[in-house]
C-alpha cells in the first residue's frame, strides 16, 4: 500500500471541507427546520436553531409523522419495493451487461443501441403508453409496475457494467479459457470478482432512482396501505398550502435509508480495489 | 419495404386500440335503488384531509349500514392525470371532486351527471347556496347543474393592523377607493435601517390570478370578451392593470416580481415584508397557522373597488365541487353521500380555514372570535351571496399561467411589466395575441 | 479477439443471458416508445380518442418561436451541465480516494446533495440567491458590492443559475462513478511514474488521466442523457421562468402532457428532444471509436 496515498496533506484537507460544507448546508437546513414547529419554519431572517430544540416537544414533527401518519410502514413499503429492483436491477444487468461485452452474436449491436435508446427516454414522455399498458396488464394497485420494468430492463446498468467488463484485463480472460470454464463460470467467477466496485456502485443509484420515483406511484398506487415514501411525503401537500414541519421531518426520514445505503456500499467501491491484487 | 409498412400499420392499430375511449354505457341498468350492500367509489384530491375524510365515512357508514365509501385521495397535481383517464376509460369513481377550471370541458364531454332533477325534487337549493350552483352553470357555458359545491374560495385583501398602527394610519374598510389605498401603500413602505433596501413594502402582487383578477372585477372589468371565448380585456380592466403597475413602477409602493424571488409567494405578508396583499381567502388558514394569536395582528377586507366598479359589486370567487360519474350505477346513495359530504352531514371543523361552505347554516358559522381575523370573516359569508366572477375557460391553465407554469401566460406577461421590462399596455398588447392564439385551439 | 470470442461460448449462450432484458425491453421500454411516437401524431387530450392529424402536431412546433427558445435553452443547459458536472465529479473523485480515518463521512457529505428532496435544494438555493433579502445579496451588501446581478429574474441569467444547481447536486453522483473508474487504476503505475521523478500533475495528466478514458467517456455518454432530465429543478425554482427564459424541452413536455393535458402535442416535443439526445450520444460513441483504445 502506497505511503502517498495515505497522506491526508492540508490542501485536499481543505477542499475537502469545503466541498463538504457547500454540499451539506440544504440537508442542514432541512434537518433543522424539521425539528421546528410550523410558525418558525420561513420566518425571515431564517432560523436555523430549531425553537423545539432541547425543548418539550422536540421530536412531535417526527412522532407525528410516524405515529399519525405511519411512515415507518411506508418505508418498509419502499424498501420492499427498492430491494426487489434493485437485486433485480443487479442481476439482470451484469449478466446480459456481460453478454453484451465478452460475447458476439448477431445483432448485438443494434440491441445495444435500443437498449441505450430507451435510457434516453425521459419518463415523462412514455408515462402515459406505459400507465395504459399497466391498466391492460391488470397491475394496477400493485407493486409489479414499479419492479417488473426496473428488474429487467435496467439499461444503465446493463451499459454502466458493459463499459466495466471490457475494462477487465484480458489475461484473465485468456487465463479462464486454458483453464477450459464454461460461460458461466467465466461471467460468475473471473468477471463479477473483477467488478465489484462498478456493481457497488450500480446498487447505489438503482436503490436511489427507484427510492426517489414519484410519478410511477403516484399513478399505479392509490390504496394508502400500498403508499411507499415518495407517496407519503404527499400526504404532507394540501390543495393550497403543505405542512412544512411534517414534510421536512418525513423527508428526513426519507433520506436516512439512502445515506445508509450509500455509507455501506461505498465501502465496496474503494477499499476492495485497495486490497485486491492484480489490477490494470 | 412492404413488411416495414404493415408493421407500422399495425402498430399504429394497435395503439388506437389501447387508447381507445371505454364504452360509454357500461351496461343499460335502470338507476333505480338497489337492495344489496353498495360499495361507492369517493375521489378527492386533497391528502391533507385524509383524517377528516376518514371521519366522515366512518359516520357515514354508521348511520347507512348498507353503503360502504371507498375513498381514494390524490395529490392535487396528480389529481386531473389520474381521474381524467378514468374518465376516458368511462370508469369515473362514483362521486369525485371537480374543480371550476374544467367545469366547461367536462360538462361539454359529458362526464358529470345532470344533477337538475335530484336538486328540484329534493330542494336542495334551498339548504345550499343557489347562487354558488348558479356560478356552476355560467362556469360551465351550460343550462344544467352538473356539480354540488361545497365550498367557495374568494379574494380579500389582507393587511398589517400592527404596520397600519405604527404608521398611524387608519385601518382598510369596504369605502376605500383606489386612492386611499394608493396613499396607504405609499406610507407604509419603510426602510427601516435606512441601508437602502427596503424592509417593509406597501404592498406585493404579481401576475398571479388571484393577484390580478380581483382588482379588475372590482372595477367592473372583464379580461374576457361575452362569449368567454376570446381575451379581450376592456378599457375597465385596462384601467385596474395599469393601477396596479403604477404601484410599481411610479410608486414604488411595491416590489417588482423580481426582486422577491427569495422568498414564496404565500411568506411575503405574513413575514411582515408588505403590509398590504391580495390573494385568495384560503391563505387564512396558513396564516392561522403561521402567525397564530402571538404573531403580528391581521384583518382581512374587501379588495378596493375601482372607480367604475362601486355599483356592481363584483367578486373574484369560485366554488369547488362534488359531481357523479353519469354512468353510475347508485344514483341514489351516489346523490345522498354527495349531499353529506358537501355539507349536510358534516361540520366546521371539516373545512380548511378560509373556504366557505356552500351549505347556508355552515357558512354562518365561519366566524370563530378567538382566531385571527375575527369578525372580519363575515365578509366571506357576505361575498358568497353576492355576484361571482372568473376568467375560465377551456385551456385557462395555459393561457393564464398555473401552477407549474406561473412563470408564463398572462402571469408572465404581467410580471414583464412590474420588472420594467416594459409598459403594462405594452404587456397586455402582446399578451392579447398569444392568449388568443391559444383560445383559438379550444374554440375552434 | 474476435475468433477468441466465438470459440467459448455456445451460440445461444447470449441470448439466454440476454433474455430477461429483451422481455423488459421490447414490452417496457420500446412497446411505450413506439406508442408514444404514434401518438405524437394524434390531437390526444387524455379524454375523448386520439384521431389522426399528421405531421400537424410537428409543424406547429416548429413555427412556434418559443419551440426554438426552448430548443436554444436545451443546449445551453445541457453544454453548462455535462461540462460542469464532469468536471466537478472528477475533482472530487480524486479529493475523496484516499483511506483515511473519517473520510467516510466527508464521502457521504458530499454525496447529500443527489440524494435531497429537490424541493428542499430549491427552496435553500433561492433563498441564498434571492435579490436584496437572500443571504448572498446580505454579504454583497456588507462588502459594498451594491449590483449583485438578478440570478433568477434576469432572462439572461436564469437558465445558468439553474444549472449551476443542478451541477452542485450532481456532482457526486458523477463523483461515484469516477470512483469506480478511478479503482481501475493501478497503484503500481502510479508508483512507478513516482520513482521516475514525475510529478504530482504530470501523474495525473500522463497516468491517471489516460487510463480513466473509457471511465470518462461513459460519464459524459450519461451526463449528456442526465442534462436533459431537470424537470424537478426546474419546477422547484423558477417553473420555466421569466416567461420561458428557463424552460427546456423536458419541462415542456411536462407543461404540454401533464398541464395542458395536450398529449399529441407534448409527444411531438418529447420526440424532437429524444432526436436531439440520440444525435449527441450517437456522436459521443463515434468519437469513442476513435479516440479511446487504452488497452488496445
Amino acid at each position: 500500500m502506497s505511503q502517498k496515498l495515505n497522506r491526508f496533506p492540508w490542501v485536499r484537507l481543505l477542499l475537502v471541507v469545503l466541498f463538504t460544507v457547500i454540499a451539506v448546508f440544504p440537508f442542514v437546513w432541512m434537518l433543522s427546520n424539521s425539528f421546528m414547529s410550523e410558525k418558525s419554519i420561513f420566518s425571515d431572517p431564517p432560523k436555523f436553531i430549531p425553537d423545539l430544540l432541547f425543548r418539550r416537544g422536540m421530536f412531535d414533527n417526527y412522532r407525528q409523522v410516524i405515529g399519525i401518519y405511519n411512515f415507518g410502514h411506508y418505508i418498509l413499503n419502499s424498501v420492499l419495493v427498492v430491494v426487489f429492483a434493485a437485486v433485480g436491477q443487479l442481476l439482470v444487468c451484469s449478466i446480459s451487461g456481460f453478454a453484451f461485452a465478452k460475447m458476439r452474436f448477431r445483432g448485438r449491436n443494434l440491441l445495444f443501441s435500443l437498449l441505450v435508446l430507451t435510457f434516453m427516454v425521459p419518463v415523462q414522455v412514455v408515462i402515459i403508453p406505459e400507465y395504459y399498458l399497466m391498466m391492460r396488464l391488470n397491475w394496477l394497485d400493485t407493486y409489479l409496475p414499479l419492479i417488473v420494468p426496473s428488474f429487467l430492463a435496467g439499461a444503465f446498468g446493463t451499459f454502466m457494467l458493459k463499459e466495466f467488463y471490457e475494462q477487465v484485463p484480458e489475461a484473465l480472460f485468456d487465463a479462464g479459457i486454458i483453464d477450459g470454464v464454461n460461460s458461466l463460470q467465466m461471467y460468475a467467477t473471473i468477471y463479477v470478482p473483477q467488478s465489484i466496485a462498478p456493481i457497488a456502485t450500480l446498487f447505489i443509484i438503482a436503490f436511489m432512482n427507484n427510492w426517489n420515483d414519484l410519478l410511477r406511484p403516484m399513478l399505479y398506487i392509490s390504496k394508502t396501505e400500498l403508499y411507499t415514501v415518495t407517496l407519503g411525503l404527499t400526504m404532507f401537500q394540501g390543495q393550497y398550502t403543505s405542512q412544512w414541519n411534517l414534510l421536512l421531518a418525513a423527508s428526513v426520514l426519507a433520506v436516512l435509508p439512502l445515506i445508509v445505503v450509500f455509507i455501506f456500499c461505498q465501502r465496496y467501491i474503494i477499499e476492495n480495489s485497495m486490497s485486491s491484487g492484480i489490477k490494470g | 419495404m412492404k413488411k416495414r409498412m404493415a408493421l407500422v400499420l399495425a402498430a399504429l392499430m394497435a395503439a388506437g386500440m389501447v387508447f381507445a375511449q371505454g364504452s360509454k354505457e357500461s351496461g343499460a341498468s335502470t338507476p333505480a335503488k338497489s337492495t344489496g350492500p353498495v360499495t361507492l367509489e369517493w375521489w378527492t384530491w386533497d391528502p391533507t384531509m385524509k383524517d377528516q375524510n376518514v371521519q366522515v365515512i366512518a359516520q357515514y357508514e354508521k348511520d347507512h349500514p348498507n353503503v360502504k365509501i371507498n375513498n381514494t385521495i390524490i395529490d392535487t397535481k396528480e389529481y386531473w392525470t389520474k381521474i381524467r383517464i378514468q374518465a376516458q376509460q368511462r370508469k369515473l369513481p362514483d362521486v369525485f371532486t371537480m374543480s371550476s377550471g374544467y367545469l366547461e370541458e367536462w360538462a361539454q364531454n359529458g362526464l358529470m351527471y345532470n344533477l337538475d332533477s335530484l336538486i328540484e325534487r329534493d330542494k336542495t337549493d334551498e339548504v345550499f347556496y343557489k347562487s354558488m350552483m348558479d356560478s356552476t352553470k355560467s362556469i360551465a357555458k351550460a343550462d344544467h347543474v352538473y356539480a354540488l359545491p361545497f365550498a367557495l374560495v374568494t379574494t380579500v385583501l389582507y393587511y398589517n393592523k400592527d404596520a397600519f398602527d405604527a404608521a398611524g394610519l387608519a385601518y382598510p374598510n369596504e369605502d376605500w377607493d383606489w386612492n386611499d389605498f394608493r396613499d396607504a401603500a405609499k406610507k407604509l413602505t419603510i426602510d427601516k435601517n435606512g441601508d437602502g433596501v427596503i424592509d417593509q413594502w406597501g404592498f406585493w402582487v404579481y401576475g398571479r390570478y388571484a393577484q390580478i383578477e380581483s382588482w379588475v372585477y372590482a372595477n367592473g372589468g372583464n379580461l374576457l370578451n361575452a362569449a368567454k371565448d376570446q381575451f379581450a380585456p376592456d378599457q375597465a380592466a385596462l384601467d385596474a392593470l395599469n393601477f396596479l403597475y403604477s404601484l410599481v413602477a411610479t410608486d414604488k409602493s411595491a416590489p417588482p416580481q423580481k426582486e422577491m424571488s427569495a422568498f414564496r409567494n404565500e411568506d411575503i405578508f405574513t413575514q411582515g415584508k408588505a403590509a398590504m396583499w391580495v390573494d385568495g381567502s384560503w391563505y387564512v388558514d396558513n396564516m392561522r397557522k403561521k402567525l397564530g394569536n402571538d404573531g403580528f395582528k391581521w384583518g382581512i377586507t374587501r379588495v378596493p373597488f375601482g372607480p367604475s366598479g362601486k355599483a356592481a359589486r363584483v367578486t373574484y370567487g369560485w366554488p369547488d365541487s362534488y359531481c357523479m360519474a353519469p354512468n353510475t350505477q347508485h344514483v341514489e346513495e351516489a346523490w345522498d353521500f354527495m349531499k353529506y359530504v358537501a355539507g349536510e352531514g358534516i361540520d366546521i371543523s371539516q373545512y380548511m380555514a378560509g373556504k366557505i361552505p356552500s351549505n347556508i347554516a355552515l357558512s354562518k358559522q365561519i366566524v370563530d372570535p378567538n382566531l385571527q381575523p375575527g369578525t372580519d370573516m363575515e365578509l366571506l359569508s357576505t361575498e358568497a351571496g353576492e355576484p361571482l366572477k372568473t376568467s375560465y375557460t377551456k385551456g385557462w391553465n395555459e393561457w393564464r399561467g398555473y401552477r407549474s407554469n406561473e412563470a408564463m401566460g398572462l402571469n408572465g406577461y404581467i410580471d414583464s411589466a412590474m420588472n420594467g421590462e416594459r409598459t403594462m399596455d405594452e404587456a397586455v398588447k402582446a399578451a392579447t395575441g398569444d392568449i388568443n392564439a391559444v383560445l383559438k385551439r379550444y374554440y375552434k | 479477439m474476435a475468433s477468441k470470442s466465438l470459440a467459448w461460448h455456445k451460440p445461444w449462450t447470449p441470448w439466454l443471458f440476454l433474455l430477461p432484458t429483451l422481455v423488459g425491453l421490447f414490452v417496457f421500454r420500446l412497446y411505450p416508445i413506439i406508442t408514444a411516437c404514434v401518438l405524437s401524431f394524434t390531437d390526444w387530450d387524455l379524454l375523448g380518442d386520439p384521431h389522426f392529424i399528421g405531421l400537424e402536431n410537428y409543424f406547429e412546433a416548429f413555427h412556434d418561436p418559443d419551440t426554438w427558445l426552448v430548443i436554444g435553452n436545451t443546449f445551453k443547459f445541457s453544454f453548462f451541465y455535462v461540462i460542469g458536472g464532469m468536471l466537478f465529479g472528477l475533482i472530487l473523485a480524486c479529493l475523496i480516494n484516499v483511506k483515511i480515518r473519517g473520510i467516510n463521512f466527508f464521502r457521504a457529505a458530499i454525496y447529500m446533495p443527489v440524494v435531497t428532496s429537490s424541493v428542499a435544494v430549491g427552496i435553500v438555493w433561492l433563498w441564498l440567491l434571492g435579490p436584496n433579502y437572500g443571504l448572498l445579496a446580505i454579504i454583497c451588501r456588507h462588502l459594498g458590492i451594491r449590483n449583485m446581478p438578478n440570478w433568477l429574474g434576469d432572462r439572461h441569467i436564469v437558465l445558468y443559475t439553474v444549472a449551476f444547481v443542478q451541477v452542485w447536486k450532481m456532482s457526486g453522483y458523477y463523483m461515484i462513478l469516477f470512483l469506480a473508474g478511478l479503482q481501475n487504476i493501478s497503484h503500481e503505475l502510479l508508483e512507478a511514474a513516482t520513482i521516475d521523478g514525475a510529478t504530482r500533475p504530470q501523474r495525473f495528466f500522463h497516468v491517471t488521466l489516460p487510463l480513466l478514458a473509457p471511465t470518462t467517456f461513459f460519464v459524459l455518454t450519461v451526463a449528456i442523457i442526465d442534462s436533459f432530465k431537470n424537470f424537478e429543478l426546474i419546477l422547484a425554482m423558477t417553473k420555466g421562468g421569466p416567461m420561458n427564459a428557463s424552460n427546456t424541452l423536458v419541462y415542456d413536455v411536462y407543461l404540454n402532457g401533464f398541464l395542458y393535458y395536450r398529449v399529441g402535442f407534448a409527444e411531438a416535443i418529447a420526440f424532437i428532444l429524444l432526436v436531439i439526445v440520440a444525435f449527441f450520444t450517437i456522436a459521443n460513441f463515434f468519437i469513442k471509436k476513435k479516440w479511446a483504445h487504452p488497452w488496445d
